[in-house]
Formats: C-alpha cells, structure tokens, sequence
C-alpha cells in the first residue's frame, strides 16, 4: 500500500481552501480593519466613500505592482517616487508650455519613465549592478531631470481631458479605478498565466536552476524594470490629473507604501514569491489606514505612527496565521 | 538491562500537520559500533535523527543517552551532550575559513573577542592529524564540495563526541576520499565513539557497518548484525517487497549517431572525442574533478568550451546559452540538485514545465489546463510521491525532488538527455525506478549520457562507459565485456586512476 | 595683518548687533563688505532647495541678478545657486562651503528654524556677513545682520479671515497641515487657530498630516466630504499646492462651494484663480523678498545705511488682482 504508486491530482478541495487562507490570511486583516473603522465611523461604509477609496488606492496600486515584480525577482526599485515627478514635469511641458495634444504627452511621460525602467533593467542584468544601488541612483537622476526640465515651476494643467481622467466616469465608475482594475487583470494573467511570471518566480526563487533551465535572467530583469516603470508613468498620469499641477516635487517616499503594500500582501524579500490577489489586498490595506484614519480623525501627530503600527500589526497576524497552517 | 547502549530511542512518534512521520519507532545503539539507518527517502530516519539532535521535538517518546535521560533544545545542546550530525544536505557557510567553520558556535574566545590565531594553530592541528590537505585558513567557497564534506566531519568529529551521526557522508565523495572516509571512521570506532551511518549505498554499509536498523513508512522493522542478513533481505525490509533487480537495464536497439564532440577543450577538458547514439546509454565514469561534468557543462551551455566542434543528428551544434540547447533538444539533469535543479519554493508543477513552457503556450496566456494534465502524467509515469503538483519542491523527499528534475527534462523531450548524478541522495527503491525509467527514454530512441560516482550503477546501467583520467578519456569499455566480467571495476578504476 | 582686520571687523559687527538689539526696527546700519580684507566682494547663495515651485521664482531672481552682478562688476563672483534639498545637515556643509570659499555676504534661506541654525551659527563666527530670507532661523536676531521676510503668523490669520468672511453662517472645516515641524507649517497653523478660535460657528473635524502634498490633501478632501457631506465648508491648507489640489477635488465632485485657501502663490493656484476655479489665495512675496535681499547686497557694496529688517506683506490674490502677479 505505502509504496504502491498513488495517483498525482492538482488539488484536493480541502487543500484548495487552506492553501487560499493560508495565502490571503491578510484579507482577513483587511475585514477586520474594515469593521473597526465601520463601527468607529459608521458613514466608512458609505457606497460613496467605498469608491472613494477604490478611486484613491490607484496611484499606490499600480506603484504597487512594479514594485512586486522587481521584489519577486530579488531586487527592489527605488525610483518611482522620482519617476511621478520626472513623468508628471514631461506631460506638463508637453501639454501646457507646448501645446501637444494631451493623447502625445502622455505617451512622452510614460514613454520615458518606460526607458528610465528599462535602463535600470539593464544595469543591473548587464552589468550585476546592485538593484538597490543603481535604482538609489537612478533615482537621483530622475528627479534631478524633472528639476531641469521645469526649472522647479509648477506648470497646472488645464485641459479638460487630461483632468478628466481622474475626475471623470465611465458607467458610474471613476476613471482611476477602471485603469486600477484593467492593469490588475493585465498584471494577474502576466504573472500567473504566461511564460514571463513562470520566469519571474524562477528567476527570483533560484537564478542558477532558471538559468539552467534555459530562462534568459537578463531579459526577466529588463522586463520587471522596465514595466515599473511603464505603471509609475501611469500613476503619475493619474496623479498629475488628480492635482491638476505638475511639479518636480511629488512623489518623494512614494515607494515606502508601494513596498509595504506588497510585503503585506505576501512579497517574499528572498524573491520567487508572490501573487496579484495579495498584492490587491496589501493595496486596499494601506489605502484603508489612510481613508480610515481621516475618517475617524486621528490627529495629525499619530497618524504616522499609526500607520506603521497597522502594518507590522497586519505582518504578523499574518505570521501567525501562517505558521498555524502548517 | 543485558545490554549496554549508549542511546536508546523508545516509542518515539511525530506528527507534522496531518503526516504521521514517526510511528512509535526504536532505536538502540551500542558505544564503538557503526550502526546503519537503512530505509527509502520518508521512511522516517532523518526525522528520527533531527529529534535526537533536537532540530524536532517527538510528540511522545523519550531516550536515554550516555545512561542519562535525554533531551535536546537544539544541535548545539547536543553537542554539548556528545552528539554531532553531518547533514546530507551540506550546509556550510561558503565565506567562513575552515577554522571559523569548525569552531562555529563555539568559537575560540578570550572572554569577548575571537582569539583567531589560537583558534587557526587548533584547527591546523587537527587538519594536519586528518592529513587534510588545506591551510585553516582557507575559505570554505574554495573547497570542492567532496572537501567541504570532509570538514563537515572534521567539525564533528573535532568535538570531541560520543556519538557521531552521518547522514549520506560519501554522497559527495569519490572511491578514494571514501575509502579516507571509512578510515577515520574505523579509527573514531577504535576509541570507542558510536556512529549511526545513514546511506543508500549497500556495498558501503556491508563494507563499514555492524549493525543495521530498517525503517519503512515512518515505522521501525528491525534490527540485525549485518552478517546475519543479505542484500536481498535488506531491500525486502525496506521496499516491502523484493525488489528483483537492481540495475534492471533492457538492451534496446542502438540507433544512429544523434550527437557526437570532436576535439572538445575547455577548463578542465582537454581534446574530448565521443559519440553517442539513439537508444544508447553512455555511462561517464572518473574521479571527481576529472573533467567529466565540466565537459557536460559546456556541451549543454552553461559553461563555455574553448575549442572543438559538436555535431547533433549530424548538423553542427552550436549554442549560446542553456536556453538555446533546450531548445535543440539537448537537455541536463544538474549534479547540483539544490542550487541549479530546482526552484525549491515554487509548485512541483511549476518545476517541471519550466524549460518546456515555451511549448505551452496558447496565445499570449500558458494553457494551464494542458500544463497540469502534462506534469501530472510525467509526475505519474515517474511514480512521484507528493500529495499534489501544486506543493512545493521543498515539501519532497531527495528522491522525489530528483524525479522533479527528471520531469521537468522529460517533458522538454530532448533528443540527448544528460544526467549528472542521476541518482545522488535517491533511495534504492526510487534508483531502481529511476533506472527503469532511463531503459525507457532510450527506448523511445534518446540518447542519454549517464556521468556517475558510483561505478556498479555505471557498469549496471551503460551500454558504453567512458572513463575520465585528468581531463582526458582514458578508457572505453562496453557492456558485452562487463557483462562477461572481463572487465572488472578494478579495471575501470586503474583507468580513472590513469593506469594502464 | 589680515587676521587682525577681520577682528576688528567683527568688533565692530557685535557691537552694531548689541547695539540695535534694543533699538526700534527701523534704525538703518552700515556694514564693511569686505569682510575678510581681500579686495574681493564674494557672495553666497544658500537656497532652501531646488524642487519647491514657491522657490523657483526666488532661485531664479538671484540667479539672473548676481549673473549680472558679476558681469557689471558690482560684486567680484558668486557661488551660484547652491542646492540646500530642504535639509539642514545639507545647508551647515554648504555653509562650510561658503566659509571655505571666502564668501563676504551670504543670503541663506533656512530649511529648519532649529536644526539649520549652525550654518548661520559658523558662518556668521567665520565673520561673514548673513542676510536671511524667507524664514528665520533660531539666532537670527543675533547672529544676521539682516532678515528679509514676511510673517507666516500674519498668513496665518489671513487665511482664517478670508474663511470667515465668507462663510458667514460658519460650519466645519478641515485643516491640511505641511511637514509637521517646519516653521512655515508651525507659525501658519497658529496664526489660523489664533482668529478661527475666536469664531465658535466654525468648528475643526480634522487636522490631517498631509506633508505639504497635493495628493494627500486632495484625498483628505474627499475623504472629509463623503464623511460630512454638505456640512463641509472650507479646507484651509499650509500652501496652496495643498489648497489647489483640494479645490480641484471639490470642484470635480461638484463641490465649488467649498472654500479651499492656502499659503504662497505659486503658478497654478494663481491660474485657477485667474480660470476662478479657486476663489482665492494668499501670496507669499518670494520675488520681492529676495529683491529686498539684493538690496542689502547693493546697499554694502556702495557702504550705504540699509533697514536689517524690511517685512514683506502677504497679499490676499482675488480675481480682482490676480493680473498683477501672475506670468
């Protein structure tokens, strides 16, 4: 019997649900937080102030996802902080000090925050750089750029289009969440559906047996940099329109939330570890201590220690949850 | 209370999540005696030893060690007990020297500070007495993984105890270093120093140990002086059923030439001429560091060669990188399980499609359904023992993480398939699997290249052998004249050791 | 011999300083600006930083002047625009460089009230001649021979006025703090509680630390309108990036009668006061504190008397004025 070949399934249905538990427990900090603040204020659970909050979580959220991606594979990038600033100065010059269509400078912000994404990439794959180093530095750069292109002037931005895409609906639904929730779907299918996730994980778990498993590591990295870069470039098209002001200013520290998003919604730091539904969760859990901590009207002065409480608070619950799991 | 033992496990069990590993199992163990674990990967006997030295703690049971009740927190409480492991899968810290490696956790101190050169002149000495060939200040990173594993046991052995457990200590080592090995075994047996040897290698536990204990399932089968038992009845016991060849190669027929070196040279290889055909098993055979993996590595790319010329199916084979091999068909299973088989972390299915999922792809998206019904044949095929493919590669045992790696080349169907190790840290009921498995991949018309430590699986398995001497190959053998045993290991092994 | 000039310079600097302590502020001085007997006249310019767009003007207007300063040999060389990246610790090194460079006069915009006071501290001991713009720091009054800058207090209550005058019927409003601990957020924020809490019919339902970011206010705004509805009626914001973006939020949630007000007068809400999609807000002089700056300089150079403490006013822009100072 014991040594009698067993048939192999994928899973068993009562695998499936601890897996799920163990995998998103983090959501079950989520409900909590969102039953807290509901009976601390009850008006949080407003439909009003639900899609307030889902309009609010997009620019963090796409920040989010490339920061999963280069944490999954092993690295980390510091630059997308600079690169809303860098991407916000170019729209700005392009549409108001220059009269491009909006249409084209999006594309030339998002475009060079994709090509400052993709020389990242490449320093670090080509070179073996340090992710931290050369995206510590690059970002320096970045920023540094904004500063030239606008001379440190706000620029404001005042064609109707382009401020509609915060502002505007589509079927009742805000913009920013409907570009939130179409990157979601691109970035759920492109790292749990195609070769390139398979390659990511790979790559970050165990870059020697990707390599000898025929996984180009250099064109895994580019391509993780490279769409941080394009997501930042969107979020700061969302940002930029949300403020209605571009400036070479924004964004410093930016990264901290994306980071602390993934890590709670599961990002390994050793790498090969990850998922979308995680990091979805990890989103709604930082937009959440932001949106409740003005709802309940936490003072100023706590604010921030609260947040940093909250989440290695949700870090460990999840700890826990999971050691229980096994 | 006849007996004298030195340990005595009594009605030991564990438990992890819903897996009954231990089931009220014992052991006893005499002072001065070798006592074999023998049983398949899972059978239960690393758990056994990780609660002895305290890595696990038995849900019930207790042990009795030196005559006193036992308990460990942990290795280092063991230790100070007089119980040091040498784990199977090595674990050293690649940039300590050999000194700080061996004084790890216990370091040489004057009150606060590292008294290093009091801690090197040591451990020199007690290099010097094993006729280790390295200053103590060496790094560990340095070494070859056969030398690393000679400071493992140098490191037990260095603490001066009662009781040394070895788990697979030759998996890494050749004849030679073995046969150093089995000397300062024998030695630590003189002085009275008890070791429990946990191998697969049959030939090495009659040859070094006295006793043996059989586990299967997590459950203690028996115990006997391995004079009293035979091979046959030691696979019995283990496998549950006999196991009626060992080495059970099917001739099949020898197709055309599918790949072919002329005058490979590269670091460590030197003017490399071979061919091999459809159908046909060419066993590699040599020292470690005679140049036999180099040469694979280089074949398969992810090492490069300097000059020379290769040929697949009769056009010229060129490859910039592993991926383009693959891609060719031409595929290797890693010596170097851990570090270049497997992404230990991710799902066994996962694992396996890897180098193949170019070929499932259905548009831009990997046709998942397709992928789990593929790797679940494989898997099947392969008699791997998980729960689910959806587990990770951590969660297995050596074997079935080493079927793993097999799948996932399997299902890249490569046209020569090259196996370094095929069958290092496998248990012997998976070796016979894994054997059978490779009669019938050639079968099916690969050809596939067997590099091995282990000369009866070379001379078991091979239709050709080719034997490695200092870069070069120093012999030719084929199994007609195995077979009729007029050509001997000490044939082979004069070849290796470069004698004619 | 040349040790001794500066002594005797520095003599006479402390006991102007001792003497104007108690004096009126209007009481002009004169200074030697050849500090350190050279022959040279050498300036520095320590900036805040680089990236604030209420800056860029002020960098700009010293650039371009001392440029030609230079050029018409008015002073002998600049340092150029050197970049204090809103840090103290930045400023004290590149007030080490000045001090290294032999600068005689310094304009020094201070990051910190505090924390980048020794960068006045060394290089006013060094015996240069610091002129502060924009912000004191802690021993300005000692240790500069001159302050240039308006009174955030007096912004402060400004903008509390204008959100008492028009709402007359009073109601909650929320409050965007800037980086808590900056002296602009510090005295700002007193000057608004100073008149909002003579007003009973306005009460404060929140107090949120949005770091002088656009972003974080505007969320804070929509926030607080989901919360209270109608009841909301102003956001009084440290600056007006902050009371820009929120603004926009309020109006793009068909909320323009919610008065969002704050602090400086930089492009863009100068622009949506032009467009009117901001009623008002509060301009911070920046050009025409540096300008009275450069005076100084000028007045050194020549060895003419100059006022060491010239306030420049805030200014209330409206639709009304807004063309004086926009472009």
């Amino acid at each position: 019997m014991a040594s009698s070949p067993q048939k192999l399934k994928s899973y068993s249905k009562e695998d499936r649900i601890r897996s799920l538990l163990g995998q998103y427990g983090i959501g079950l900090v989520l409900v909590i937080m969102m039953i807290v603040i509901a009976i601390m204020e009850p008006r949080f659970l407003t439909l009003g102030n639900i899609i307030n909050v889902a309009t609010q979580i997009s620019i963090n959220g796409l920040l989010c996802y490339g920061l999963c991606l280069c944490i999954t594979t092993g690295g980390i990038d510091l630059t997308v902080g600079a690169q809303l600033a860098l991407t916000s100065c170019i729209i700005g010059q392009t549409m108001t000090n220059m009269g491009w269509p909006a249409f084209m400078a999006i594309l030339a912000g998002v475009g060079v925050a994709t090509l400052f994404g993709f020389i990242d990439g490449v320093l670090i794959a080509k070179f073996n750089m340090f992710p931290f180093v050369v995206t510590l530095s690059m970002q320096l750069v970045i920023r540094g750029l904004s500063q030239v292109i606008t001379g440190g002037r706000a620029v404001m931005l005042t064609n109707a289009w382009f401020t509609g895409i915060y502002s505007n609906k589509l079927f009742g639904i805000p913009m920013p969440i409907i570009i939130f929730i179409v990157v979601t779907i691109i970035m759920y299918l492109m790292l749990h559906w195609t070769k390139f996730g398979r390659y990511i994980f790979a790559v970050g778990g165990n870059v020697n047996a990707a390599i000898a498993s025929g996984v180009s590591r250099f064109w895994v990295i580019v391509g993780v940099y490279t769409i941080s870069g394009v997501l930042a470039g969107l979020a700061s098209m969302i940002y930029t329109s949300k403020t209605g002001s571009a400036q070479s200013n924004i964004g410093v520290g930016y990264e901290t939330d994306a980071i602390a998003a993934a890590v709670l919604g599961g990002t390994s730091f050793a790498g090969g570890i990850a998922t979308i539904p995680g990091c979805v969760l990890g989103i709604f859990i930082i937009g959440l201590i932001y949106n409740g901590m003005n709802m309940i009207g936490v003072s100023s002065y706590y604010q921030s220690i609260v947040k940093g409480l909250i989440i290695i608070g949700a870090v460990m619950l999840d700890m826990v949850m999971n050691r229980n799991k096994h | 209370m006849a007996e004298n033992y030195i340990l005595e496990c009594k009605g030991i069990s564990k438990a992890f999540g819903g897996t009954q590993a231990l089931k009220d199992v014992q052991l006893q163990v005499r002072p001065g005696e070798v006592h074999a674990l023998l049983g398949e990967n899972g059978a239960g006997k690393s758990t056994l030893m990780k609660i002895v030295i305290g890595l696990y703690h038995q849900d019930s049971g207790s042990m009795v060690f030196d005559g006193k009740p036992y308990q460990a927190k942990g290795p280092v409480d063991a230790i100070k007990s007089g119980i040091s492991m040498i784990h199977q899968e090595l674990n050293p810290e690649p940039h300590l020297t050999i000194a700080d490696s061996i004084f790890l956790k216990r370091e040489d101190t004057n009150g606060i500070f590292l008294n290093k050169r009091r801690q090197n002149e040591r451990t020199q000495k007690i290099l010097d007495d094993f006729g280790f060939p390295y200053p103590a200040t060496t790094l560990i990173r340095e070494l070859k993984l056969a030398d690393v594993q000679m400071v493992e046991i140098i490191r037990a052995v260095s603490t001066n105890a009662k009781m040394i457990i070895m788990d697979e200590p030759t998996s890494s080592l050749d004849e030679q270093e073995t046969q150093h090995l089995f000397r300062v075994i024998r030695d630590l047996k003189a002085k009275g120093v008890a070791i429990i040897y946990i191998s697969h290698r049959m030939a090495e536990i009659y040859e070094i140990c006295d006793t043996v204990s059989v586990f299967r399932d997590g459950q203690y089968i028996a115990t006997a002086p391995l004079k009293e038992v035979t091979n046959d009845d030691l696979i019995a016991m283990m496998v549950g059923r006999r196991v009626e060849n060992l080495f059970p190669k099917v001739d099949c027929p020898i197709g055309d030439v599918v790949f072919k070196a002329e005058h490979l040279t590269g670091t460590g290889f030197e003017d490399i001429n071979f061919e091999v055909h459809a159908g046909e098993i060419l066993g590699l055979s040599g020292l470690v560091g005679s140049g036999r993996s180099e040469t694979m590595r280089a074949i398969f790319g992810i090492d490069s060669y300097t000059s020379g010329k290769m040929y697949l199916n009769g056009k010229e084979f060129t490859r910039k990188n592993a991926s383009d091999s693959i891609r060719q068909g031409v595929c290797m299973v890693n010596e170097d399980r851990k570090n270049f088989g497997l992404c230990l972390y991710r799902s066994i299915r996962e694992n396996t499609s890897l180098p193949s999922l170019p070929e499932r792809q259905r548009g831009l998206l990997l046709n998942q359904a397709r992928e789990k019904k593929e790797v679940e044949e494989v898997s099947n095929t392969l008699l791997l023992k998980a729960a689910s493919i959806e587990h990770n590669a951590y969660s297995l045992s050596g074997g079935n993480q080493q079927k793993v790696v097999i799948a996932k080349w399997i299902m890249a169907s490569p046209k020569l398939l090259i196996m370094d190790e095929p069958t290092r840290g496998v248990d012997v009921g998976a070796k016979a699997e894994i054997y059978t498995l490779m009669c019938k991949f050639a079968a099916q018309g690969m050809a596939i290249i067997m590099v091995s430590s282990e000369l009866p699986e070379v001379m078991g398995m091979s239709d050709r052998v080719l034997v490695y001497h200092e870069g070069h190959i120093s012999g030719e053998f084929y199994r007609k004249d195995i077979v009729s045993g007029e050509v001997t290991q000490e044939v082979i092994l004069s070849a290796a050791f470069g004698v004619s | 011999m040349k040790k001794s000039v500066i002594m005797s310079v520095l003599g006479t600097v402390m006991a102007m300083s001792l003497a104007f302590a108690g004096t009126a502020l209007a009481e002009e001085v004169t200074y030697e600006a050849d500090v350190n007997g050279d022959g040279k006249i050498v300036v520095g310019y320590i900036s805040k930083n680089f990236t604030d767009p209420f800056h860029a003007p002020i960098n700009a207007r010293a650039e371009e002047y001392f440029d030609q300063a230079v050029a018409d040999g008015i002073i002998d060389e600049w340092t150029g625009l050197l970049d204090g990246e809103t840090d103290a610790n930045k400023q004290i090194d590149r007030a080490a460089d000045c001090i290294s460079k032999q600068c005689d006069i310094v304009i020094f915009l201070p990051a910190e009230a505090e924390a980048s006071d020794p960068a006045l501290v060394q290089m006013a001991d060094a015996g240069i001649l610091v002129i502060e713009v924009n912000s004191k720091s802690a021993s300005c009054d000692e240790k500069a021979i001159a302050y240039v800058g308006s009174d955030d207090v007096e912004a402060g209550n400004m903008l509390a006025q204008w959100v008492v005058d028009n709402c007359p019927d009073g109601g909650k409003y929320i409050h965007c703090n800037g980086i808590l601990g900056n002296s602009a957020q510090i005295q700002r924020t007193e000057g608004m509680h100073a008149v909002m809490d003579e007003h009973p019919e306005f009460e404060m339902v929140g107090d949120f630390d949005t770091k002088w970011d656009g972003n974080l206010a505007a969320d804070a705004a929509s926030d607080s309108m989901s919360k209270y509805g109608d009841e909301l009626v102003a956001i009084i914001c440290d600056n007006d990036g902050m009371s820009s973006a929120a603004q926009k939020m309020c109006n793009d949630n068909g909320r323009e009668d919610i008065i969002c007000i704050g602090v400086d007068g930089v492009e863009v809400p100068l622009q949506m006061v032009q467009d009117g999609s901001l009623k008002a807000t509060i301009l911070q002089d920046g050009v025409g504190q540096i300008n009275g700056a450069i005076s100084i300089v000028e007045s050194l150079v020549k060895g003419e008397a100059f006022d060491p403490a010239p306030v420049i006013p805030f200014v209330l822009v409206t639709a009304d004025n807004v063309a004086d100072y926009i472009g």
